[in-house]
């Protein structure tokens, strides 16, 4: 007999109702985080905040350097950090005369491209890793009984696994993204710099739940389809190869069709309305803007490549994000986009009620 | 936490509860009451024990009839039902990952327990079903003996009222089988639980159970305590004692009364219902020199009911089938 053995004893504790989501969320969070391979992925997707960083870092770097003496457009004047980040502000559309506009300017769009770029693809693979298990491994485990026998919803369920992987991607997209915002307060000039970009973070939170949300409702409404996690996540994975390789496709014929190359479509876009002006140099299809072409491609300038969005939710996402961060201007090009998220949104939704508990009517 | 022994009404209430999944009739007007005490729930492969726990717990809609758990419909307030039962099922449910004392502990969580009172609750029971060091294992590492007692401590973890197992002594060593059953009665008589067991073991529900209910093809066969189903019918006594027990069959024999060796080798079988006769039996056992243990109408076998009212159920659908 135990040492500690004082037989059965009645409980008379109180107990709180409506916290299930929050338990399944902390445990799932714990248990995810036991993966080593989720431990590696996260290190690395951290990584390209440090590039970004410097971004910060060069701008307000040339912001500073500029206003000891000459300006923006002087760059040739400017070294070493100041040099790489007035090559930045002017890829990225600052207006170079003035910093406060410019500043917010190339930090919405630096923020857009790493929430683009890097982050988004590195989601993918971080709720591909972590996604499929979710669901499928409950019903493979037969755990849905350790849910459904005892005082909890499907909604807490489902609210708790969306807790779980919600929490992950925001660990991937809104903590790196704040803490690059952050940053840049930091290396600012002045203090001031956080009111004066107050709303960039509200902007982070948005554009973080709008890529979010739609994400981890289809990779659980996968996950729930499904007890084989192996399955669950080929789907997921394929679903987002084959929408980039349709958009990619969609998107190619399009510009062969127009016969314009893309360097000539982004300068096309610069001068279209509903953008922020571009910076002279764009226009002319300066050096500076060739080699920062991607970064201006992934935050969101070009908006020829926009046109087949829809079709593919990183895409979609994009234009969302860039409509949150007010780099696309118009309202109705972001509406096909965000048809796409609320449609996966709603399906995954629909999906999820349907089956999470399904074993238990079976 | 809820209901107690005292409560007049039973705290399982099934009323015509029919279930159907398409044209499939899965539960055919099943009515029973399940009181305090121990019942046990038996039944082929197939007969709707696991849609009648699930209908219990508010986990299926039913197409008539109804479920009453202290008074409430599982199927309007599932949550506050499930918060006053405790269910072992019959399959592993386990969240891979988690050790056993952290399975209980999230157990007792997602029942609304606070965090550090779970956990110690958690070592309680567990104390209680002897799991020892083991709980700090993996939980898909432990074996099926290990598994079963985290799934009872998981269930009993919020002290619930009602308790429903599902093959509770599945994959047990005898030894850990009689602890596992010791609990159960201990939970019932000392702590006025009510428990409901489904199970295919027969020698578990005879020796535990206060009632039975025997379930065929969804429909309820045969109900009620055990003692009346396994002993109404007979006129026979067992006889136990030591001495020389084949002299005292002879004896019986001139004397009129026909009397066996029993097959399992525990006393004799007299066919003798009469107090008349009875007396006549303990006469003649002080005759032969037999000290006489005890001497109790003999029940019979719960397989034999079991398939005596298999045979029943079988006709009957025959006849139904044949009209």
């Amino acid at each position: 007999m135990p040492l500690h053995d004082v037989g059965y004893r009645g409980w008379q504790g109180t107990t709180r109702q409506g916290l299930a989501a929050g338990v399944i969320a902390t445990t799932g969070i714990r248990l995810a985080w036991k993966s080593r391979w989720l431990r590696r992925v996260m290190i690395f997707a951290w990584s390209p905040a440090i590039i970004f960083a410097g971004g910060f870092f060069a701008f307000e770097q040339a912001v500073d350097d500029a206003s000891k003496g000459g300006g923006f457009s002087e760059a040739g004047r400017l070294d070493g950090f100041g040099m790489i980040g007035s090559l930045v502000a002017e890829s990225l559309g600052g207006n170079l005369d003035d910093p406060d506009q410019a500043r917010r300017l190339v930090w919405s769009r630096l923020l857009l491209a790493f929430m683009r770029a890097p982050q988004a693809v590195l989601l993918a693979v971080v709720v591909g890793l972590v996604a499929p298990k979710l669901i499928a491994g409950d019903l493979r485990a037969k755990a849905w009984l350790v849910y459904f026998a005892r005082p909890v919803s499907r909604g807490d369920y489902i609210l708790g696994k969306v807790g779980v992987l919600a929490a992950i991607v925001c660990l991937v997209t809104l903590l790196p993204a704040l803490a690059l915002w952050v940053l840049g307060v930091l290396v600012s000039p002045s203090a001031w710099v956080a009111v004066a970009t107050w709303d960039l973070p509200l902007r982070i939170i948005v554009a973080a739940a709008a890529v979010t949300i739609p994400t981890v409702l289809l990779a659980l409404a996968y996950s729930s389809l499904t007890a084989e996690s192996r399955i669950a996540a080929f789907a997921w994975f394929a679903t987002w190869i084959a929408c980039w390789i349709t958009h990619g496709a969609l998107t190619g014929a399009d510009m062969a069709a127009r016969g314009r190359p893309e360097v000539a479509s982004l300068q096309a876009a610069f001068g279209d309305d509903g953008f922020d002006d571009g910076p002279p140099a764009f226009r002319r299809g300066s050096r500076s803007q060739r080699r920062l072409g991607w970064l201006a491609q992934a935050a969101g300038i070009d908006r020829t490549t926009d046109r087949w969005a829809w079709l593919s939710l990183f895409h979609a996402q994009g234009v969302v994000q860039a409509w949150i961060f007010g780099i696309e201007k118009r309202f109705t090009a972001a509406i096909p986009s965000l048809i796409t998220l609320v449609t996966v949104t709603v399906g995954s939704l629909v999906v999820l009620f349907l089956r999470v508990d399904a074993p238990t009517r079976t | 936490m809820t209901g107690t022994a005292a409560d007049a009404t039973p705290p399982v209430q099934l009323q015509n509860v029919t279930k159907r999944y398409g044209r499939r009739t899965v539960l055919d007007d099943v009515s029973f009451d399940v009181p305090p005490g121990i019942t046990g729930l038996v039944g082929p492969n197939g007969a709707g024990k696991s849609t009648l726990v699930r209908a219990i717990l508010g986990l299926v809609r039913l197409a008539r009839g109804s479920v009453r758990v202290h008074g409430l419909d599982p199927a309007r307030v599932p949550r506050r039902v499930r918060a006053m039962t405790g269910v072992v099922p019959e399959d592993d449910a386990t969240v891979p990952g988690l050790s056993g004392v952290e399975m209980v502990q999230y157990a007792a969580r997602l029942c609304g327990m606070p965090a550090t009172e779970g956990l110690r609750r958690s070592h309680e029971v567990l104390d209680w079903c002897d799991a020892g060091q083991e709980r700090y294992r993996a939980i898909e590492t432990l074996s099926v003996g290990m598994k079963q007692k985290v799934a009872f401590a998981a269930a009993i973890v919020h002290d619930p009222a009602i308790v429903i197992l599902d093959e509770p002594t599945n994959g047990l060593d005898p030894l850990e089988r009689r602890a596992m059953l010791g609990r159960l009665v201990s939970l019932a008589r000392d702590h006025g639980k009510t428990i409901l067991v489904s199970t295919h073991v027969l020698r578990d529900v005879q020796s535990i159970c206060d009632r039975l209910v025997l379930l065929v093809r969804g429909r309820v066969q045969l109900a009620g305590q055990l003692a009346d189903l396994t002993g109404s019918d007979t006129t026979s006594m067992r006889l136990r004692g030591t001495g020389q027990l084949a002299d005292l069959v002879g004896r019986l024999a001139t004397r009129g009364i026909a009397a066996r060796l029993a097959h399992d080798g525990d006393g004799l079988i007299v066919e003798a219902g009469e107090a008349a006769a009875i007396r006549e039996v303990w006469a003649e056992a002080l005759g032969a020199g037999v000290t006489v243990w005890s001497l109790e109408p003999e029940r019979r076998p719960l397989e034999e009911v079991f398939l005596a009212a298999l045979a029943a159920a079988d006709a009957g659908e025959a006849q139904h089938a044949t009209a």
